[in-house]
């Protein structure tokens, strides 16, 4: 059987997995099939510790990926960095977000990965919840006692706290996005802004989005050859169903898709509090912003596309003792994501002295890349510009 | 900074020249006898290749007042096509010290030959009366006296 079209709606077969999937568990009965029928040695999922804390776990254990189903908005984690520590001689399958398969992708450029041995099961993405912020959201706005929610949902742009009552009866509360976000809470401020919506580059495209209001299932694009051979596999042997996606679902997504992404842009030209300043008083909020830095390296040690180990050059000609208005370790990691950093946020998530590092390496970085004409994490073929001996632009200027 | 009274402010310029030709170039400059402002501080490297653009950043960081990058002409390095790479991350220079805050004069790139002696007096004379109109870069940081 030969795949005829791009567009699916699929679930798993197995009624437990469909019922504890986000959608219709196609992700998580697909890795099950992918580990039985050898296409991977392992799976990396998130095991649910809490709605504020999910944590990667790496594993052949069929019954462990299965436990692991379902969506977690409160946690950010991007697992590039994980596959890089503890996969990359592996052959894994894993779901990603836009962010996850981006970096991913960067990684391969940059020769610490193998894509031919990873298989990516892309997850549309909305956005994640930072863990923290999402606590104070549930006492503040929800009036709730933070460890007391037991489930979290975001549907028709309203997010959904479930908790558990003393006596083990559960209350279901919610409240609009659009309403936390005038207030400083909901999403991340990196996903506010986050205009790739559809992770396309992944194998699989799987999400929501023009499902059916009300079926239990998934819909899938079909982005690779792997992709498309892994899907065929698992239905072949059982483990998924599928049936072509209707036009109007297919519809329906690419409108969805089109909203978010003009919502996301306008997003983030609100939160550029920089594009309204002079250049000296630019310079200014820089300098004031980056002295904060006390070099714990973790905005590094994250950072989903760099891929330098401890010796690196940002490292290792950064020095205490220098007075610079701004220490050489963060020019230099700012100049050195010029035409590589996807936006992901990860950075400030971790800084334990609250820089507002999206905002200052995408004002670095989205200039340099539309000058370049370059969007990282979407291709392997396109090397970093930076490392380019000709001119990427010189091409465009003729 | 502190300046004594009637003494007029110096820049102080930060130029990278290659072996082959810039660096030639600036001794040209010398042998035909020509006023070069005193400005300028050169450092040679054995092609503009490698200039690390860490290298630009620090010297900005140290409180240079303008950095210059210079090589041979393009197809003239002696190491195949090392000044291509140079033009490519001077791009990215230019455009990190401009999102900076930096004004766009503190950052300059100029193929000079060995024998384009007065090419290298022009440019340090151009490079000085401009920055000499913008006033010293804020990233300076001289002790107090
Ligand atoms: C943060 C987030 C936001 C999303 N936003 C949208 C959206 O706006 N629109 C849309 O159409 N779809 C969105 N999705 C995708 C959707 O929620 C489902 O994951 C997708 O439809 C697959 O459903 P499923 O039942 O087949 O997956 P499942 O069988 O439930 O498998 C999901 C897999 O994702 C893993 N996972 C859970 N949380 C995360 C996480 N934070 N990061 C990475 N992997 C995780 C689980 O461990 C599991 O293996 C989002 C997913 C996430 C994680
Ligand atoms: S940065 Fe984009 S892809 Fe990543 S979690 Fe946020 S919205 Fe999703
Ligand atoms: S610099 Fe920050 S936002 Fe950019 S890719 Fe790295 S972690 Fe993500
Ligand atoms: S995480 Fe913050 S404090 Fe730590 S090195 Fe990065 S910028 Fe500095
Ligand atoms: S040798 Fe002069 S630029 Fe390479």
């Amino acid at each position: 059987m030969k795949l005829k079209s791009k567009y699916y709606l699929a679930w798993a077969k197995d009624e437990k997995i469909r019922k504890k999937g986000a959608n219709g568990g196609f992700v998580t009965a697909t890795l099950v099939s992918a580990l039985e029928n050898d296409f991977i040695d392992a799976a990396l999922v998130f095991e649910k510790k809490s709605v504020y804390e999910g944590i990667p776990v790496l594993t052949s254990d069929p019954e462990v990926v299965k436990k692991c189903a379902g969506s977690l908005h409160g946690v950010p984690i991007n697992l590039t960095r994980f596959v890089v520590e503890y996969a990359a001689k592996k052959r894994i399958g894993l779901p990603t977000k836009p962010c996850d398969a981006r970096g991913i992708i960067e990684q391969a450029k940059r020769r610490q990965v193998n894509l031919d041995n990873i298989f990516m099961i892309g997850l549309n993405c909305g956005g994640t919840l930072h863990p923290l912020r999402m606590r104070e959201m549930a006492a503040v706005f929800y009036g709730l006692d933070p460890d007391s929610v037991v489930r979290e949902e975001i549907k028709e742009g309203k997010i959904f706290l479930i908790s558990e009552e003393e006596g083990g009866e559960e209350k279901e509360k919610w409240m609009k996005i659009d309403e936390l976000e005038q207030k400083g809470y909901g999403r991340r401020d990196a996903c506010k802004s986050c205009t790739v919506k559809i992770p396309t580059m992944a194998d699989l495209a799987c999400g929501n989005w023009g499902v059916p209001q009300g079926e239990e299932k998934t819909f899938v694009e079909v982005c690779s050859e792997k992709g498309g051979a892994i899907f065929e596999n698992a239905m072949e042997s059982g483990y998924v169903e599928a049936e072509e996606a209707p036009g109007k679902g297919i519809e329906a997504r690419k409108k969805i898709e089109a909203g978010m992404q003009k919502l996301a842009a306008s997003w983030k030209e609100r939160m550029d509090e920089v594009s309204t300043l002079s250049r000296s008083e630019r310079f200014e909020f820089y300098v004031d912003e980056l002295k904060n830095c006390i070099h714990c390296g973790a905005c590094k040690a994250v950072c989903p596309v760099c891929a330098c180990e401890d010796d690196s050059k940002c490292l290792d000609m950064n020095d205490e003792r220098d007075s610079y208005a701004i220490s050489m370790y963060n020019v230099l990691r700012i100049f050195h994501l010029m035409d590589s950093c996807i936006h992901c946020g990860q950075c400030e998530d971790v800084c334990p002295v609250d820089i507002p590092l999206t905002l200052i390496q995408r004002r670095f970085s989205e200039r340099m890349q539309r000058h370049l004409g370059y969007v990282p994490g979407m291709d392997i073929t396109e090397k970093p510009p930076l490392y380019e001996t000709e001119l990427r632009w010189s091409a465009r200027v003729e | 900074m502190e300046e004594s009274k009637g003494e007029e402010w110096e820049p102080k310029i930060l130029a990278f020249c290659c072996n082959w030709c810039s660096y030639a170039g600036a001794d040209a400059a010398g042998l035909e006898r020509r006023q070069v402002p005193p400005t300028i501080r050169v450092i040679r490297v054995m092609c503009s290749g490698r200039i690390d653009p860490a290298f630009v950043l620090m010297g900005l960081l140290e409180g240079a007042d303008a950095v210059l990058v210079t090589g041979c002409h393009i197809g003239d390095c002696h190491y195949v096509n090392a000044n291509y790479k140079t033009r490519n991350r001077y791009e990215f220079l230019k455009e990190f010290v401009d999102e900076l805050g930096l004004e766009p004069e503190r950052l300059w790139l100029r193929w000079i030959s060995a024998s384009e002696g007065s090419l290298f007096a022009e440019m340090v004379r151009e490079v000085t009366e401009k920055i000499k109109k913008i006033g010293p870069s804020p990233l300076r940081r001289e002790w107090k006296k």
